[in-house]
């Protein structure tokens, strides 16, 4: 491995001037930028997200490098109840790729909202492409609209049979096995759907993707997830969620997790009961969006590998 | 042979698919931010020359397959079998059936340097150089003048393969031919 950058100059600056952008685009939103840990005792419960777990010397267990800041994002959101964003490293391991590295640059920014908070989140999301590419405004769509258009299939009633038949028409017999709804909705949509969005939004996504977003009934009457992610040129981009304040249903998807990690045989995680604390005692209604600065840099420099935008990237 | 999982995955890869050794001509690495992690392959049966694209869940594992590339010298054809010899001093030999030789047949010349893959020890596939150098078997006259228009002709080279060639390439010329794409590519040395 090389022990030079591997940025070129004009790279460092282009990043330098866009994080300072980014920061200037929250801040003058009213946002209050914090610094906050990157260690926590309990990280994602998402059972595809695999942490860094910390020792000590000793061997003894320190915690968690953090794949989001959202924990600590989420614990002053309850108290101070202010818009609040961090600039932070993420970490999350066997993530390597053009697309992907296991320490990566996140910015995420919560902002409590009295009404139309989805609608809110989508707009902040659309204005950030419109001020830092020259793509225009990102065209809204349902996850729903897309997988009916790509498979003919509605992907909040589908059965994990009538998918399975899919990606083999899809994908080539033989080319995956059936699993579980989640993984094949996940393989479809980054195999024949992501590559397709260039400046897109997709909202309201399946059930079974919610992790920490509000589930709401959409107007076909199906249940769905109250998330937004934008795709830039085919790569996504960034993820805002109608965050999820009450505790109860918190606390389920959280043993849901725990479930499937022990059935998909995963590494098992300490429960995050500080975000609990913090749900009881009372999440603003808010929304949040985590952005992958590295990619966003990808997009805007028209480079291909996430590794020439990162100042130190994964050669491999 | 050891098994290999999705993360040791790269291009050159060799490995079994239901029981054909395949190469890994391409390796992305996919991953929705909260979803499950998936290697997309291309991969090349290497028996049959297809490529197809695969799906792996992040941690499956395929077994290696005992493929391996050797540089050898075309020996001779003894009618069933095509034979070969390690360049690397060795002197060893090996057989090769029409199946592995196939379509490089018609380059196939002695002396020459080729890769033999071998596939448990047997030759799998046979291939030759990128560029090649032969004789102009026969091909008819070009008629004078023509040369400016950069027309051309058809030329049967030394090993069979036929070749589109200029107008003012003369049987018994050596020429500079792309195996890969079939096309002369310029006069080579006379020999």
């Amino acid at each position: 491995m090389s022990w030079r950058p591997s940025a070129a100059y004009s790279m460092l600056k282009a990043r330098a001037s866009l994080v300072a952008g980014l920061r200037q685009f929250l801040s003058g939103r009213g946002s209050l930028e914090v610094d906050v840990p990157t260690i926590s005792a309990a990280p994602a419960s998402d059972i595809w997200i695999d942490s860094f777990e910390i020792r000590d010397p000793d061997g003894q267990p320190q915690g968690y490098l953090l794949s989001s800041p959202e924990t600590y994002l989420k614990r002053l959101l309850a108290v101070y109840a202010e818009p609040m964003h961090a600039l932070v490293k993420a970490y999350r391991a066997n993530e390597h790729g053009l697309k992907h590295a296991t320490e990566f640059t996140m910015l995420e920014w919560y902002r409590p909202a009295n009404k139309d908070v989805f609608a809110a989140m989508v707009q902040d999301i659309s204005d950030l492409v419109v001020l830092f590419t020259a793509f225009g405004a990102p065209r809204v769509v349902t996850y729903r609209e897309l997988f009916e258009a790509q498979f003919g299939l509605n992907p909040h009633t589908v059965t994990l049979p009538e998918l399975t038949d899919c990606a083999i028409s899809a994908l080539g017999p033989g080319a995956i096995d059936s699993q579980n709804l989640d993984s094949m909705l996940s393989i479809l949509f980054a195999t024949d759907i992501e590559p397709h969005l260039a400046n897109h939004i997709v909202i309201d996504f399946p059930v079974v993707q919610a992790s920490l977003s509000r589930v709401e009934t959409d107007s076909f009457g199906d249940l769905v997830a109250k998330r937004a992610e934008l795709y830039l040129l085919g790569i996504e981009i960034a993820n805002g969620y109608y965050e999820l304040t009450d505790v109860d249903e918190q606390q389920l998807r959280f043993i849901n997790d725990e479930g499937r990690r022990i059935e998909f045989r995963r590494p098992m995680v300490p429960r995050d009961e500080p975000l609990l604390q913090a749900l009881r005692h009372g999440l603003p209604e808010s929304y949040g969006v985590a952005l992958g600065v590295d990619r966003l840099l990808m997009v805007i420099t028209g480079n291909q590998r996430l590794a020439k935008c990162m100042t130190f990237g994964e050669v491999r | 042979m050891a098994s290999i999982s999705t993360s040791g995955f790269k291009s050159g890869l060799k490995v079994l698919i239901d029981g054909d050794p395949c190469s890994i001509v391409e390796n992305e690495f996919v991953k929705p931010g909260k979803g499950q992690a998936f290697s997309r392959v291309k991969v090349k049966n290497l028996k049959t020359g297809r490529v197809v694209d695969k799906t792996y869940k992040s941690g499956d594992s395929l077994e290696a397959a005992d493929v391996i590339d050797l540089d050898m010298d075309f020996l001779y054809a003894d009618g069933e079998f095509y034979h070969f010899m390690m360049t690397d001093g060795s002197f060893e030999q090996y057989a090769a059936d029409a199946n592995a030789v196939g379509d490089v047949l018609k380059w196939l010349k002695e002396q020459e340097t080729y890769i033999v893959t071998l596939f448990n020890g047997a030759p799998l596939v046979v291939t030759p150089p990128n560029h090649i150098e032969l004789q102009v078997q026969q091909t008819d006259p070009g008629i004078k003048g023509d040369t400016a228009q950069g027309g051309s002709k058809p030329a049967t080279l030394s090993t069979g393969a036929v070749v589109s060639v200029p107008l003012f390439i003369e049987e018994g010329e050596m020429l500079r031919v792309d195996t890969r794409s079939g096309d002369y590519v310029s006069r080579a040395g006379k020999k």
